[in-house]
């Protein structure tokens, strides 16, 4: 009887001791966090939703398409079209995208770039209505050149060097057909903007070219098309001449691509299509193509080996 | 220090309750008070009538008498709106959270805003179950929480006129046996359901609310015998004056204390002989001091007890085997949706805010002002209350709107009432769950002989001690 | 008459319930064919498989580099733990050099993983117990302070590809010591505070004392490892028992108890508070000893990362016991063979024999105290 009120006197003090602790609790400030009104400040090397990079000094574009990043994903959901220009014998960017809906964000491909132009932002509120919605194609992956800047930054990445002083070739490139040159982005010092959007345009309309060419029906694709359009951000901010004057050159580009050398670019376009497709299955070939393409493209970069 | 919290949930609990029982005082005094004044011409400062025709008579005793259920009607959906909310800031005072804050001010909406989600879903009834039973088991579990609480009216709102037709001479009797029906919902809900969790949770809570509901009825039964009367009204007519006077301090053991304490401090005349009214209350001078000091312990632990019985009555942590989330998914409710689960829920809250005010009626002396009556008449409130009573006085006198006794019964209630369910919000957020053979273990071998015990106890103290009874 | 009554006992047919996989408290996708008696348990059968991903055949189809960000998802819990055995059963192969800052790195995220896992362990398996709605946040609010420090040092909260072949992925800064530094001060009272609301609670002990009862050598003869066989009599702890990378240089215990008859489900309980305690200890003497200047890695990170041809196995003490990792390579880019040895596996296989006999209120006790992660039993 004794040991059974011992117990039950203990058993009140233990149930009493619990019930203070638990109530001295609401006495300590909330550790909840308001996420929309106060978003907590990321970790630089969060890895959240991927982005491509600009030049933060020029506003160069940084990929130099040597698919690397493709390779390394594990998930298989960066997708490059590139084709080597004819005149420069340069690989040069076309279209760039990343299924965000396949990604398992593991950062490897922001490890293996040469460049550092392939990065993972702070954002991560990416939900949308469809899957294809989460296909980003290079429009909405490149960065501006203040957020470039700001995570460049934030990440303390070394600044790259520019490109136009560097490779006299593709400064040439550049020179030469500023509405063709898809990668360079173009002539960087005068109307970078202009000329970027320019030279998306051009883009898109280099990929449907080479889309004709190789046959190919893809539907991420052909939805990727009109919204480049549309959804350009820049457009709203720029003057309406500016835009004309792109969409000039975008005509020009394509009746230039149409009418001079179709038949050399679709088939560039084409075998890269066929490249991509083999390296993804063969084992040993992904090596050998890096070597091939970063040396092309002279990319003084370290080399995958 | 987290003030603004503590702040927020205050203010929340201050707006909402006047704005709640403003609301249900402001109807009940239009259908019971206003109308029936008015068509009978007896309403002051308005049209009078002499003789009102029997037709017309008729209809204002029919509003009168409707009032005390309306007025139920109006509070309880109100009032559980306000105690989920209560429960989910109060436990998120408890794990450092902040709990529904975004919809209204101050999350004041949250609970609206569930409540009208939970009517436009989907009404499901499984494939299999019995159709009529399983619509029928939330009524039955909702409704007497509403006719069960009548009697308590009286007893809360100091006998005011307009509650007084409710009250019933046999009170905690008519309460005991309404608060055991739900029981029968719950196997109704659970065999009805067509699935075997739901089947074990409905067999559980009915083997879980007989065992318990013996040490609940034993420690109310005890109090009636300190009391001498199963009439709520009058057990709370007896416990006036103070702290001292409570049920649960004695049942009334310390009364004598309370009356002699301003003689021994010099408060009053000091000639007056206090051994001979000392010699009133506690015939026997050290033995009945004694006794009424077992009794205040007795009374403080059926007090305890009668939480403890009160707690696996409607089902709360640490007793809520019934629907054990990690054994029984959701136990008796698991199949239910949409407005029927919504009654379910609405119903757990309003028992909880029944036997609550059970526990405040029979055990915390109702809507009695805790600081001792001779302290109270000493206090400089007088010209206060002077005031008030002239500022108010149209609205009393006139209107016949408010009576300031009923007023701060109704307060002190809900102060205790709140604070019992406070902590009950405590006990949620720290207790793990029994198991169902140590629950009936528990119940069987602990509480029922402690019950008993204590019910021997205070027959035998209350032989030596005048108390209320 | 009374031997007529004894010789008629009522009997019942036996009732065959589906726990799981949609259970709210398997932990995940657990089957649990219970075939019961009354309410008592006469036959378990765990039925595994619906998370399996193929995370063996996986790391046979990809590259060493992208396997090591795959692995991590074995046991999202405790990804370092997994990162940490293929790391070093690659190191092995390689007879590569891990620097000895990385080391002292490794140790610490490890730990510090170790706590968070055991702090998800301990609010989930109060879950189970029905203190749903107060307790269960305290431990996960430290837990969130720890994975906030994750994410600053490997870039994500869980899955955190931060442990490599050859070293870590990247250097804390400053900022970060000294916050991991407040944490280990603040913690200790964090789990007195634990300690206080749980440990004695009368209907905590009630529901935990003398159940589950795991002798010993049942838990050998499952393989039963971690804190759930520390409890049943043995102090079988890789980290003493098995030296690896840089913790002879520290100062620890391991806490067992000597109950060769068997832990009940209290001691595995007692067994991770105590662990966190330890594990805590061990973050501060990093926090002390970790060189500031060094390699990271004793291997290059790239797309091209190779390990020499080979075969063998390692293994690390995880949070749920011994994490072994077995490969097989061939010095080309992919493996040839990679296998797991997985805790939860074993520690969930005993549940077949530890169930039984027990009513079905203490299934989820039970169940909770051997901390199992599905996802690592199914791989």
């Amino acid at each position: 009887m004794a040991n059974l009120l011992d117990r039950a006197v203990e058993s009140f003090k233990r149930v009493g001791e619990g019930l203070k602790t638990v109530f001295m609790h609401s006495f300590r400030e909330p550790t909840t966090q308001e996420y929309p009104e106060k978003i907590q400040d990321l970790a630089p090397h969060f890895r959240g939703r991927l982005a491509l990079a600009v030049n933060p000094d020029t506003g160069d574009h940084l990929c130099i398409s040597c698919r690397q990043c493709e390779r390394v994903c594990p998930d298989k959901c960066i997708e490059i079209t590139a084709h080597k220009s004819p005149e420069t014998n340069k690989l040069e960017l076309i279209d760039f995208k990343i299924d965000h809906g396949l990604c398992m964000f593991c950062g490897l491909c922001t490890e293996v770039c040469p460049t550092t132009c392939i990065i993972n932002t702070n954002d991560f509120e990416m939900a949308d209505y469809s899957r294809e919605s989460l296909i980003y194609d290079i429009k909405r992956l490149t960065l501006t050149q203040d957020e470039s800047t700001y995570y460049f930054d934030k990440k303390e990445l070394p600044r790259p060097k520019p490109k136009a002083a560097a490779k006299p070739a593709a400064a040439a490139g550049a020179a030469g057909a500023a509405a063709k040159s898809a990668a360079a982005g173009g002539d960087a010092a005068a109307k970078a903007a202009a000329a970027k959007a320019a030279a998306a345009k051009a883009a898109a309309a280099k990929a449907a070219a080479a889309k004709a060419a190789a046959a190919k029906t893809d539907d991420g694709e052909t939805k990727a098309e009109p919204k480049a359009e549309s959804k350009s951000e820049e457009k709203a901010a720029e003057p309406k001449a500016d835009a004309e004057a792109a969409k000039k050159d975008v005509v020009e580009a394509k009746t230039e691509d149409i009418t001079a050398e179709p038949k050399a670019d679709a088939e560039a376009a084409k075998k890269d299509v066929v490249e991509a497709k083999t390296e993804d299955k063969a084992a040993e070939a992904p090596e050998k193509d890096a070597k091939k393409d970063v040396k092309e493209a002279k990319a003084d970069e370290k080399d995958p080996e | 220090m987290n003030a603004a919290e503590i702040y927020k949930l205050s203010r929340l609990a201050i707006f909402w309750l006047s704005v709640t029982f403003g609301a249900v005082w402001v109807a009940c005094w239009g259908v019971g008070v206003f109308i029936p004044s008015l068509i009978t011409g007896k309403m002051p400062f308005l049209l009078q009538v002499d003789n009102p025709s029997t037709t017309v008579v008729f209809i204002a005793d029919l509003l009168r008498s409707l009032t005390p259920i309306l007025s139920l009607l109006v509070f309880i959906p109100i009032n559980a709106m306000f105690m989920v909310l209560f429960e989910r800031r109060s436990l998120a005072l408890f794990t450092v959270r902040m709990g529904p804050n975004r919809h209204g001010f101050d999350g004041l909406a949250q609970t609206a805003a569930d409540a009208v989600k939970l009517l436009f879903k989907e009404d499901i009834t499984p494939r299999g179950a019995d159709a009529f039973m399983f619509t029928l088991a939330p009524i039955i579990f909702f409704a007497p929480s509403i006719f069960g609480a009548l009697p308590l009216l009286a007893a809360v709102t100091n006998n005011h006129d307009l509650f007084k037709v409710a009250n019933l001479p046999t009170g905690i009797f008519y309460i005991l046996a309404a608060a055991s029906i739900p029981v029968v919902a719950l196997v109704m809900a659970g065999w009805a359901s067509n699935n075997k969790y739901s089947l074990v949770g409905g067999l559980r809570s009915a083997a879980q609310a007989i065992s318990y509901e013996i040490p609940l009825v034993l420690s109310l039964v005890t109090m009636c015998l300190l009391a001498g009367t199963l009439d709520v009204v009058e057990i709370v007519e007896q416990q006036k004056g103070g702290i001292l006077n409570w049920n649960i301090l004695g049942g009334g053991a310390l009364s004598g204390y309370d009356k002699l304490a301003p003689y021994w401090l010099n408060l009053v005349d000091t000639s007056f002989d206090t051994s001979a009214m000392f010699g009133q209350f506690y015939p026997v001078p050290w033995l009945s001091s004694i006794m009424a000091f077992v009794l205040v312990i007795c009374t403080v632990l059926l007090f305890g007890l009668y939480l403890t019985g009160a707690c696996a009555e409607i089902n709360r942590i640490p007793f809520d085997l019934p629907e054990a989330e990690s054994e029984l998914v959701s136990g008796y409710n698991t199949e239910y949706s949409g407005i029927k689960f919504a009654i379910f829920f609405l119903a757990e809250f309003t028992n909880l805010f029944v036997v609550s005010s059970i526990a405040t009626v029979m055990f915390l002396g109702g809507g009695d002002n805790p600081i001792p009556k001779w302290i109270l008449d000493r206090l400089p409130l007088e010209p206060i209350s002077n005031a008030l009573g002239s500022l108010l006085s149209p609205l009393i006198k006139d209107l016949m709107f408010i009576d300031p006794a009923t007023f701060w019964a109704a307060f002190w209630v809900i102060v205790k009432v709140y604070s019992i369910v406070f902590f009950a919000i405590l006990v949620r957020g720290t207790l793990p769950r029994f198991r169902i053979d140590q629950l009936m273990d528990f119940g069987w071998k602990r509480l029922i002989p402690l019950a008993l015990i204590l019910f021997v106890v205070v027959v035998f103290a209350r032989t030596w001690v005048v108390c209320h009874g | 008459m009374s031997t007529e009554i004894k010789s008629t006992e009522l009997k019942t047919d036996e009732m065959i319930i589906n726990m799981g996989p949609q259970h709210p408290a398997t932990h995940g996708v657990l089957r649990m064919l219970l075939t019961l008696d009354g309410e008592f348990v006469k036959h378990a059968e765990p039925v595994i498989g619906h998370l399996h991903r193929a995370q063996e055949w996986q790391g046979q189809n990809r590259t060493w580099f992208q396997y090591q960000a795959l692995i991590d998802r074995v046991d999202y819990l405790s990804g370092m733990f997994t990162s940490w055995a293929m790391a070093r059963s690659c190191e092995v192969l390689d007879e590569c050099e891990v620097p000895e800052r990385a080391e002292y790195l490794r140790v610490m995220v490890s730990e510090m993983n170790r706590i968070s896992s055991h702090l998800l362990w301990l609010g989930t398996y109060l879950i189970d117990l029905g203190a749903m709605f107060g307790f269960p946040f305290y431990p996960f609010r430290e837990r969130e302070k720890l994975l906030d420090l994750f994410e600053e040092i490997a870039g994500q909260r869980m899955m955190f590809n931060y442990i490599r072949i050859g070293g870590v992925q990247r250097a804390p800064n400053d900022a970060w010591l000294k916050r991991l530094k407040a944490f280990t001060e603040e913690f200790e009272d964090r789990v007195d505070e634990y300690e206080a609301i749980v440990t004695e609670n009368p209907i905590f002990l009630k529901r935990t004392k003398e159940i589950g009862i795991l002798p010993l050598s049942l838990a050998k003869q499952y393989g039963v490892t971690g804190p759930s066989i520390r409890a049943s009599g043995t102090d079988m702890d890789l980290r003493k028992t098995k030296p690896y990378s840089v913790y002879p240089k520290l100062e620890f215990d391991v806490h067992w108890l000597d109950k060769p008859e068997g832990g009940d489900t209290w001691d595995r309980y007692i067994l991770r508070i105590r662990e966190m305690r330890e594990s805590n200890k061990i973050i501060k003497q990093c926090l002390d000893m970790l060189p500031t200047e060094g390699e990271l890695s004793g291997k290059k990170q790239n797309a091209g990362l190779r390990v020499k041809a080979g075969e063998a196995f390692s293994s690390v003490e995880s949070p749920r016991g011994i994490l072994g990792c077995y490969v097989i390579s061939d010095g080309k880019d992919k493996a040839i063979r990679f296998r797991w040895r997985n805790p939860s596996f074993c520690n969930l296989s005993v549940l077949s024999e530890l169930l039984v006999g027990s009513p079905i209120a203490d299934i989820m006790a039970i169940f909770g105290s051997v901390d199992v992660i599905l996802p690592d039993v199914d791989r």
